[in-house]
């Protein structure tokens, strides 16, 4: 079985207004997938829908052969500690030091007292320390993290997800509220993580040629169907076209599975 | 420009005919008419009081005669230096005890009253209790509470108590509700439970809050302290005063334990700026 696997995913916040239609794909463990489409498109309700940040409407998520949206509350805990999440705003904590918000990502394997107490072992914060130096911020562990600047808070970002010691990470547009070089530098290291540690990523991206820069394989989502499927060099300006909605609509919509 | 042919529907009129901008049409109107009410009321007062034995040229030489005595000749007649910090203290003591103990509760009940952390049910509850509590002033907590421990300052404490929770349960979960969101979001989806969310996402985003809060409340909480000196027979200064106005008749004793508290309060506000600009500072 497959690390991810969606089945005739549906959601909708309201009755009779669907934002993901039927979504189904599988993922497997080590690709680098780019999710993209235009905005409202449904890409940051699929994420959450993975790791049920949102409630799975109909359908189902299974992970690592779990099925997400059967679990109770200890159960989804145990599933969300081993799916790292990056988000657009980095969603750190800015009144607490960079190293404080790494070690966050240790709470879904602590008792609730060990957590509350913020009783960490010697080893995770040796990891945590690592885990920075592999990022190039070792030096700003003691900062607060409203002091850094958006490029070095992603890379917090991603060092939290990764000290969860994750199967899968996933990435709600990760750059975009970054300059381009800042932009290279997240996906560069998003790129060595899922190379070096093995560790599958799913990245929602507006940038198509970020995606296919970067992606073994891009989902182009619109208005909650997936249109396309397949290895980055087959998405095609026909594609992306009607991806995005763009230019002459292409008649007979394809969806390439490979 | 591109032409518009079509007025939207979606723009509101005044009655004049004229664009609204405003949205709040009706809150501004009875906004108006309400205050317009209470104007006419107060000039209207005036033309009702009773006037019999009200002789001006009397009374304003003799009010700057007792105001000359409280303020520019004061002294302490029947108590020492001594006994009046001891006073002091005392109703230090007791705002400081309401507050404190205060502070702990109210900080529970708000993350079960916030919307965020809360479930619906549980937040609306507390919600109506502590509104309820709060809408009842502290003078009536604390005679309710003198049913049971008797006038004094267990009463005193009690009914501060009662109130300052309900008074810090919504300032605080005001706070915990506008936490950023992001910062939950987070948290949760590394698989962190509601407790470690709290103490590791909600607090650090709001505890200079909670503690500028907690101290207005300590400010609070003293006066009402001398208040309920008087009134309730807590001790402490307050009982002082009361003793020197009420039962002496000595306005340079009222007028020294004036400047007193009045010291105090500015030492609490000194206090109190210094607190939050060193905590906000370091933001
Ligand atoms: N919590 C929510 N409640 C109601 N509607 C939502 C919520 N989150 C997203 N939506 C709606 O779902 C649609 C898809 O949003 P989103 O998943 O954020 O798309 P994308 O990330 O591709 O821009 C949008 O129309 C948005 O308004
Ligand atoms: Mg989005």
């Amino acid at each position: 079985m497959a690390l991810l696997e969606v089945n005739g995913l549906m959601k909708s916040y309201q009755p009779g207004n669907p934002i993901l239609k039927d979504v189904s794909f599988s993922v497997e463990a080590g690709e680098f997938v780019a999710v993209i489409g235009p905005s409202g498109a449904g890409k940051s309700t699929m994420l959450r829908c993975l790791n049920r940040m949102v409630d799975i409407g109909e359908g189902q998520v299974f992970f690592d052969g779990k099925d997400v949206g059967a679990q109770n509350k200890k159960g989804l805990r145990d599933v969300r500690k081993h799916i790292g999440m990056v988000f657009q705003h980095y969603n750190l904590v800015p009144r607490l030091t960079v190293i404080e918000n790494v070690l966050h990502g240790r709470f879904g394997y602590k008792s609730t007292l060990q957590g509350v107490l913020g009783r960490f072992t010697e080893a995770e914060k040796r990891k945590a320390f690592d885990l920075l130096e592999k990022l190039g911020i070792a030096e700003h562990a003691y900062k607060r993290c409203d002091q850094l600047s958006g490029g070095q808070q992603q890379r917090v970002g991603i060092c939290r997800a990764l000290i969860q010691d994750p199967k899968i990470i996933l990435c709600d547009e990760p750059i975009a509220s970054l300059d381009p070089n800042s932009s290279k530098v997240i996906m560069d290291h998003l790129k060595t993580i899922s190379i070096d540690f093995g560790i599958t990523c799913i990245v929602n991206l507006h940038q198509v040629d970020v995606a296919k820069d970067y992606a073994n394989r891009i989902i182009g989502l619109k208005k909650g169907e997936v249109v396309f499927d397949g290895p980055s060099p087959l998405l095609t300006e026909r594609f992306t076209d009607e991806i995005y909605g763009m230019k002459t609509v292409v008649e007979t919509r394809e969806l390439i599975t490979v | 420009m591109q032409q518009i042919t079509q007025q939207p529907s979606v723009i509101r009129h005044t009655r004049a005919g004229k664009i609204n901008i405003r949205s709040g049409n009706r809150v501004s109107l009875v906004l108006r008419s309400t205050l317009w009410a209470l104007g006419a009321l107060t000039v209207l007062a005036f033309f009702f009081f009773d006037y019999t034995g009200f002789r001006p040229l009397q009374a304003i030489p003799e009010t700057l005669y007792n105001l000359k005595a409280m303020f520019l000749e004061p002294k302490l007649s029947h108590f020492g230096w001594g006994e009046a910090a001891m006073q002091v203290a005392i109703t230090l003591g007791l705002g400081a005890l309401a507050t404190v103990f205060g502070a702990v509760f109210a900080f529970f009940l708000a993350l079960g009253a916030a919307e965020n952390l809360s479930v619906p049910w549980l937040s609306k509850s507390i919600r109506v209790v502590v509104a309820f509590v709060r809408a009842v002033p502290t003078v009536l907590w604390v005679l309710i509470f003198a049913i049971a421990a008797g006038l004094g300052s267990e009463a005193a404490v009690l009914g501060m108590l009662f109130h300052s929770v309900a008074y810090l349960v919504k300032a605080f979960s005001e706070a915990f509700e506008e936490v950023d969101p992001k910062i939950l979001e987070a948290l949760r989806s590394t698989g962190a439970g509601w407790w470690q969310t709290v103490v590791h996402g909600v607090v650090p985003s709001t505890f200079t809050y909670l503690l500028s809060w907690t101290f207005l409340r300590f400010e609070i909480n003293f006066s009402v302290a001398v208040a309920m000196g008087a009134a309730a027979g807590a001790g402490g200064i307050g009982f002082e005063l009361f003793m020197a106005s009420g039962f002496y008749f000595d306005l340079r004793e009222v007028g020294m334990i004036t400047y007193m508290i009045l010291a105090i309060a500015i030492v609490l506000e000194i206090f109190s700026t210094r607190l939050k600009s060193r905590v906000y500072s370091a933001d």
